[in-house]
C-alpha cells in the first residue's frame, strides 16, 4: 500500500524541489570540468596552472567550501538581486541576461500569436462542420504535415529558402520587424500545429459527447452550442497548451542559434560553451520562472475553464480520434524505405576520407555531393544513421528499466518526474553540456532525463493493472511467492506493452538527440551526426546548398516515420479497445505521447 | 481422510476489520466482525452489497490484510494487521472465487495449475509430507502423488477427467467452477472459503455446485465459510451470520443501533 500513499507523493514534490533548488545553486561547483583551470587559462593565459594559482582562482569565484555553501551564497545573493558575476569578462551578470530576456520575449510572444492563428486555422473546418451538424473526427492532413519538423529543422530550411535563395528577408539578426518574421515562424508553426490538432480532436470528439444532442433538442442555436464545444474541448487540451507553451522555451534556444538572435537561448548557449557557470545559471533560473509563470496561467485558465479543480477522473476524456490507417502506414513504409535506401548505399563508403573535390556537386558517383572538406556526404549521412540511431535505441532500453524500477516504487519517483516532464531536452542538453562538456554521452543523457517520466507513467499503469487481475491477486493461494508473482506474472505482462511504447518514441528520440548535435551539445567533428552534419553544412549553404539537403532528408523521412507512427498506434489503439483491452494503461500511454 | 473429532474450531476470526485506501481516502469496508467455523461445518456469511463479505472472505484467505484484530487457523497464528499468513500454513485454507478464472492463469492447462499448487504447499505442508524430494524414487513418487491428488480432487468435484488438460477459457462456466473446487481441494485444506459460488451459474448448475460442496464439507470434515446472496444455499448450511456495513457508509440507510451480527 505505501506505493499508493498521497503522502509519499507530496514528500517526494518537496524533496526533489529542494533538491533542485540546492542543484541549481551549486552548479559552479558541480562541473566536471575544473571550472579554475579553464577560468584560469581564459583570464591570465601567461600563469601556469600550479596548485596554488588554481586555489586562488577557486577562492575568487567563490568556490571553496563546498558544494552547499556554494549554493546557499548563490541564493543569498539572488535574493538581493543579485546574479554574480561572468566568469569571462567578470561583468556583472544583470543587465546582459535582462536584455537576452526583453528579446526573447518579445519573440516568444510573436511565436505565441503565430501558433494561435495557426491553430484557429486548423481548428476551423471541424467548429464549422458543427455549425452545420456533421461533426467529423480526426485532424487532416495538413495539422500532421505542420507539426512533422522539428524547430532547428524548419528554421534552417526557411533560412536557406526564403532568407539565402529568395532573399525576401534578412537571414539574421535583430534589428526590427522583419527579422522576427522568420524566427516567430519556426517557433510558431510547430507549436500552433501541434495546437491545432489537439483541438481539432477535441472538438471532434466533443461534438459525438451525449450533451450536444440534449442541447440540440432543447432546441439550442447552432452557435450556442459550438461555444460549448469550444470551451469543453479546451478546457480538455490546456494541460497540453501550458507542455506547448514551455516548449516553445526550449526550441528557442536552437531557432535563436540559427537566426542569430541575441535572445535568452543564445545566450544560454553561449555561457554553456565558454563554461561560464554563472551566466549559465542566471538563464536557466529565467526559463525556470518563465515555466512556472506558463503553469500558474495553465492552471487559472483551466479552473476558468472547467470552474474550479475536479477530483481525478471526474472528467471523462475526449474520444480518441481515428486516424487514417492506409496512408499513415503508407506514409510510415515510404519514409522507412527512404532511410533504408540511404543506408544501404552509404554504409560501404568512407565518411572520413577527404578524397573529393570541396563541395563538389551532387552527381552519379556521389549522390548527395561532397561536404566542404571533401567527404562523401552520402557515407557521412549513413554512417550519422548509425551514429544517431545506436545511442537512441539505448536511451528508449534504459528509460524502459528505469520506468520499470521506479514504476514499482510508486509515489517515490513523483517530484522527480515532474520536473523531468517539463523540462525542454535542449535545455537539459544545455546544463549537461555545461558540466561534462559537449559529448554524445552528455547528450544522450539530457535526452533520457527527459524520456524515462511517460515510461515510468505508464509501466505504473501497467502494474497496477497487472496486480488487479483477478488471477494474479489469486496466486498467492496456490503458494506461489511474491516474488516469483512479480517475475513470472506482473512483468511479463508489463514489458511487452512497454517496448512497443519505446519503439514508438525512437524517432522522437533520435531528432531530440539531433538537434543537441546541431547547436554543438552533442557529438563532436568529425563524428558523422545528422544534426552535426546540418549545423556543418548551414555555413556553407549559399556555395552548396546540397550540404544541408543531405542531412535535412534523413531528419524529415524520420519526422515524417514519428508522425506516421503515431497515427498507426491510434489505429491498434482503437482495435484494442474493442476487444477489452484495459483502459487506464492506454491513458497512460496516450498521456505520455507528445504528438 | 477421516473426520478427526475436535473440540476447538478450524478457524477463528477475532474483531477484525477493514479499511480500504490510505490518508485521507481511507474508508472502512468491514466492521468489526468475530466468528469461527469447526471441521464439517458450513457457515453462510449474509448481509447487503457492501457490508463486506467479500472483504472479510480476502482477509480469512490471507489476501488482504485486516486492519485491526487477527485470525487462527487450527489454532495457530493465521493473519493479523502486521503479520502475513506463513507459507508453512498455507495448505491449510483455500478458496473457491467467485469468477472461477481467477483460479488458474489463463495461458495455463487445469493441470497445470493445480499441480503448481501441490508443487508449492506439499513442499511446505505442516505434516511433514514433503521436505524435497531427495532422489529420482522420491521426484516419482511425488509426480504419482500429486497424479492421484488431482484425480481424486476431480473427481470430488464431479469434474471430467479431460477437462484437466483444457484451459479455464475452454470450458463451461459451471464445469469452471468445479474445477476450482477441484483445484482447492487438490491440497487437502482444512478451511475453505467460498465467494459467491454460484452466483455465476444458471439455477440448475448451481444447485448442483451447491450441494456437490455442501457434501465434499461434510465427507472430508472441511470447515465452509460461505459468502452468498442465494437465501436457499444459505438455509442449507449449518448456520450464518450476518454482517452490517462500516457506520457512515453512505450505501446503507440509517439503521438502528441494535442491528448487528446475529
Amino acid at each position: 500500500m505505501l506505493r499508493n500513499s498521497s503522502l509519499l507523493g507530496a514528500a517526494s514534490r518537496i524533496v526533489s524541489a529542494v533538491a533542485l533548488l540546492l542543484i541549481a545553486g551549486a552548479l559552479p561547483w558541480l562541473s566536471l570540468r575544473d571550472p579554475a583551470a579553464s577560468v584560469l587559462r581564459a583570464r591570465y593565459a601567461e600563469l601556469e596552472p600550479t596548485p596554488e594559482a588554481l586555489a586562488a582562482v577557486r577562492a575568487e569565484l567563490g568556490l571553496e567550501g563546498g558544494p552547499l555553501p556554494t549554493a546557499l551564497r548563490w541564493w543569498g545573493g539572488l535574493l538581493r538581486g543579485d546574479l554574480g558575476e561572468s566568469w569571462i569578462s567578470r561583468a556583472p551578470i544583470g543587465p546582459g541576461v535582462w536584455n537576452a530576456l526583453g528579446v526573447s520575449a518579445t519573440l516568444t510572444v510573436c511565436a505565441i500569436v503565430v501558433a494561435l492563428v495557426i491553430a484557429a486555422a486548423l481548428v476551423t473546418p471541424a467548429a464549422l462542420r458543427i455549425l452545420r451538424d456533421k461533426p467529423q473526427r480526426g485532424s487532416g492532413p495538413v495539422g500532421v504535415a505542420l507539426t512533422s519538423l522539428p524547430e532547428f529543422l524548419l528554421a534552417s530550411a526557411l533560412l536557406v529558402v526564403v532568407a539565402v535563395q529568395l532573399q525576401w528577408l534578412p537571414p539574421y539578426g535583430w534589428t526590427g520587424f522583419k527579422t522576427v518574421i522568420l524566427p516567430a515562424l519556426s517557433l510558431g508553426v510547430p507549436a500552433g500545429g501541434l495546437l491545432g490538432r489537439l483541438l481539432t480532436d477535441a472538438v471532434g470528439g466533443v461534438a459525438e459527447e451525449r450533451w450536444v444532442n440534449v442541447w440540440r433538442l432543447a432546441g439550442a442555436r447552432p452557435a450556442v452550442i459550438l461555444g460549448g464545444a469550444l470551451r469543453r474541448a479546451a478546457a480538455a487540451v490546456i494541460d497540453q497548451l501550458g507542455l506547448v507553451f514551455i516548449g516553445l522555451l526550449g526550441g528557442a534556444v536552437a531557432v535563436e542559434q540559427v537566426f542569430a538572435i541575441p535572445g535568452l537561448g543564445r545566450y544560454l548557449l553561449g555561457a554553456a560553451n565558454s563554461q561560464d557557470l554563472p551566466a549559465l545559471q542566471a538563464g536557466v533560473m529565467l526559463m525556470a520562472v518563465a515555466a512556472a509563470l506558463v503553469g500558474i496561467l495553465t492552471g487559472v485558465a483551466r479552473r476558468f475553464l472547467r470552474g474550479g479543480p475536479l477530483p481525478p477522473g471526474a472528467l471523462p476524456p475526449p474520444p480518441e480520434a481515428r486516424g487514417d490507417g492506409r496512408a499513415a502506414r503508407w506514409t510510415a513504409g515510404l519514409a522507412l524505405g527512404g532511410l533504408l535506401l540511404i543506408l544501404v548505399t552509404g554504409l560501404p563508403r568512407d565518411p572520413y576520407a577527404i578524397v573529393h573535390p570541396r563541395l563538389s556537386a551532387p552527381s552519379m558517383a556521389l549522390p548527395f555531393g561532397a561536404d566542404a572538406s571533401g567527404r562523401d556526404l552520402l557515407a557521412r549521412v549513413a554512417h550519422g544513421t548509425i551514429g544517431t540511431l545506436t545511442p537512441s535505441f539505448a536511451i528508449v532500453a534504459l528509460a524502459i528499466v528505469i520506468g520499470l524500477l521506479l514504476a514499482v516504487l510508486g509515489e517515490v519517483a513523483r517530484g522527480p518526474a515532474e520536473i523531468a516532464n517539463a523540462t525542454p531536452p535542449i535545455l537539459a542538453g544545455v546544463i549537461i553540456a555545461a558540466l561534462m562538456g559537449p559529448s554524445v554521452g552528455g547528450a544522450a543523457l539530457a535526452v533520457l532525463w527527459v524520456t524515462w517520466p511517460p515510461l515510468t507513467t505508464h509501466a505504473a499503469a501497467l502494474i497496477d493493472e497487472a496486480r488487479a487481475m483477478p488471477h494474479i491477486r489469486w496466486l498467492p493461494l496456490a503458494g506461489v511467492s511474491r516474488f516469483e508473482i512479480w517475475v513470472r506474472h506482473i512483468l511479463p505482462a508489463t514489458v511487452p506493452p512497454l517496448l512497443r511504447h519505446g519503439m514508438l518514441r525512437l524517432p522522437g528520440v533520435a531528432l531530440a538527440l539531433a538537434a543537441l548535435g546541431f547547436l554543438g551539445l552533442g557529438a563532436q567533428p568529425p563524428l558523422p551526426e545528422w544534426g552535426l552534419l546540418l549545423s556543418e553544412g548551414i555555413d556553407y549553404v549559399e556555395r552548396g546548398p546540397w550540404t544541408t539537403v543531405a542531412p535535412a532528408t534523413a531528419l524529415i523521412l524520420t519526422s515524417v516515420f514519428a508522425v506516421a507512427m503515431a497515427g498507426l498506434r491510434r489505429r491498434r489503439k482503437a482495435s484494442g479497445a474493442r476487444s477489452g483491452r484495459p483502459r487506464a494503461a492506454e491513458a497512460a500511454e496516450d498521456a505520455a505521447l507528445p504528438v | 481422510m477421516t473426520v478427526a473429532p475436535e473440540l476447538s474450531p478450524a478457524i477463528t476470526v477475532e474483531q477484525v476489520t477493514a479499511v480500504h485506501g490510505s490518508g485521507r481516502q481511507a474508508r472502512t469496508t468491514l466492521s468489526p466482525t468475530s466468528l469461527s467455523v469447526s471441521r464439517g461445518e458450513s457457515v453462510a456469511v449474509i448481509g447487503r452489497s457492501g457490508a463486506g463479505k467479500s472483504t472479510l472472505a480476502d482477509v480469512v484467505l490471507g489476501l488482504r490484510l485486516p486492519a485491526s484484530g487477527s485470525v487462527t487457523v487450527c489454532q495457530e497464528h493465521w493473519c493479523s494487521a502486521t503479520r502475513r499468513p506463513a507459507k508453512r500454513l498455507r495448505s491449510l485454507v483455500q478458496g473457491i472465487p467467485q469468477d472461477p478464472v481467477a483460479a488458474f492463469v489463463p495461458r495455463w492447462t487445469i493441470r497445470r495449475s493445480i499441480e503448481r499448487a501441490i508443487r508449492s504447499l506439499s513442499r511446505s505442508a505442516p505434516d511433514g509430507l514433503g521436505e524435497h524430494p531427495a532422489g529420482r524414487d522420491q521426484a516419482r513418487e511425488h509426480a504419482r502423488d500429486a497424479e492421484a491428488r488431482i484425480s481424486r480432487a476431480a473427481e470430488l468435484a464431479h469434474l471430467e477427467p479431460s477437462l484437466l488438460d483444457k484451459r479455464v477459457t475452454e470450458v463451461s462456466g459451471g464445469q469452471a467452477q468445479r474445477a476450482a473446487i477441484a483445484r482447492a481441494l487438490a491440497v487437502s485444506p482444512t478451511v475453505l472459503v467460498a465467494d459467491e459460488p454460484t452466483s455465476a451459474l444458471d439455477p440448475r448448475t448451481s444447485a448442483e455446485v451447491s450441494a456437490a460442496l455442501l457434501s465434499i464439507v461434510e465427507d472430508e470434515g472441511i470447515a465452509l465459510l460461505l459468502v452468498t446472496h442465494d437465501p436457499e444455499f444459505a438455509a442449507r448450511c449449518t448456520r450464518t451470520v450476518e454482517i452490517t456495513a462500516p457506520a457512515g457508509d453512505p450505501l446503507t440507510p440509517a439503521a438502528p443501533a441494535t442491528a448487528s451480527a446475529a
